[in-house]
């Protein structure tokens, strides 16, 4: 009887040993998931060029379009609705939020270091960019880890010809 | 006939037990493969010298993931633009402002099979797991 009662501790020991080791590399590869959906959309963002602007030479952001192509990218990468809520399909459970977005433009001096002392970001950058961070909850399968949420930081530049000076733009 | 009863239920759980996790873990590795492979894709894919993935970008992609063990034939790509073009020719590359989307799939196979062992429903062998992205092309001709 004794023999049973430990065979019965061993399994539950060994099932909940894998339950956490799945919910850990679950988790790690939602926040590269995530990750990699910041960096698609602040690299679509930063795409977004102001065509006024670049009639006369300058190469500034167009804020209102980088930021709904952010957006867009980010939904269709991590499967999100309008609101942020997950679509089925995505392997998230919980609503993605926006908590930080920045489009750093030209006019600023560069290089431009751009702080977050809330989420401790700070980046440097060299020329136009955007900046943005999210919050994504990791839906736990099991209950033996600790509620996970990740903040997603990512940063992306203008990309243009490269000895474009934007420090003495004046607008 | 009671032990055997048992006997029978205690051997069908301690072989889920024991094989139930390997599974969950093969399952895992090959969606991250997936996932990983539309990522390459997509960063080579959609870079400022390309905007397309053309057939021989798939099959060297297909190469790799046999390598990991899935069957080449059973892998499968879906790849289109945002605006509804052409994505895989490299004659026409998408240009710069253009979506590249791409998903990968492939069928569970037998992978969850141990699970019916003690009553849970498995998805059919046929269904597909999948791994999907889309990045904005940087081409300029």
């Amino acid at each position: 009887m004794s023999k049973l009662l430990l065979i019965m501790l061993m399994l539950t020991v060994w099932a909940s040993a894998h339950a956490l080791q799945i919910d850990e590399e679950r988790s790690i590869r939602t926040l590269f998931e995530s990750k990699h959906s910041v960096s698609r959309a602040v690299h679509a963002a930063a795409q977004q060029l102001n065509k006024e602007d670049l009639a006369e030479g300058r190469f500034t952001i167009n804020e209102e379009a980088a930021y709904e192509k952010a957006m867009e990218y980010l939904r269709l990468n991590l499967l999100l609705d309008a609101s942020g809520h997950p679509l089925p399909g995505s392997r998230l459970r919980q609503r993605v939020v926006l908590e930080d977005w920045a489009v750093i433009n030209a006019g600023q001096p560069f290089p431009f270091t751009y702080r977050n002392s809330r989420y401790n970001y700070e980046v440097t950058l060299d020329r136009p960019g955007v900046v943005m961070i999210i919050a994504v909850s990791y839906p736990r399968l099991f209950s033996m880890m600790e509620p996970v949420v990740w903040h997603v930081k990512g940063t992306a530049e203008l990309t243009g010809p490269m000895n474009t000076v934007y420090t003495s733009l004046s607008s | 006939m009671k032990q055997i009863l048992v006997f029978v239920l205690f051997a069908g759980m301690l072989c889920w037990m024991m094989f139930s996790p390997i599974y969950k873990h093969v399952f895992i590795v090959r969606e991250a493969l997936l996932q990983k492979e539309v990522d390459y894709l997509l960063e080579t894919g959609a870079s400022g010298s390309r905007g397309y993935i053309d057939d021989a970008m798939v099959e060297a992609s297909r190469s790799r993931l046999e390598q990991a063990g899935m069957r080449r034939d059973q892998i499968r790509y879906r790849i289109s633009a945002s605006d509804g073009g052409v994505a895989t020719s490299s004659s026409r590359p998408l240009l710069r402002g253009t979506g590249l989307l791409l998903t990968i799939s492939y069928p569970y196979e037998r992978l969850f099979q141990i699970d019916s062992l003690i009553g849970i429903a498995v998805p059919d062998s046929e269904e597909r797991m999948s791994a999907s992205g889309i990045k904005m092309s940087e081409y300029v001709p």
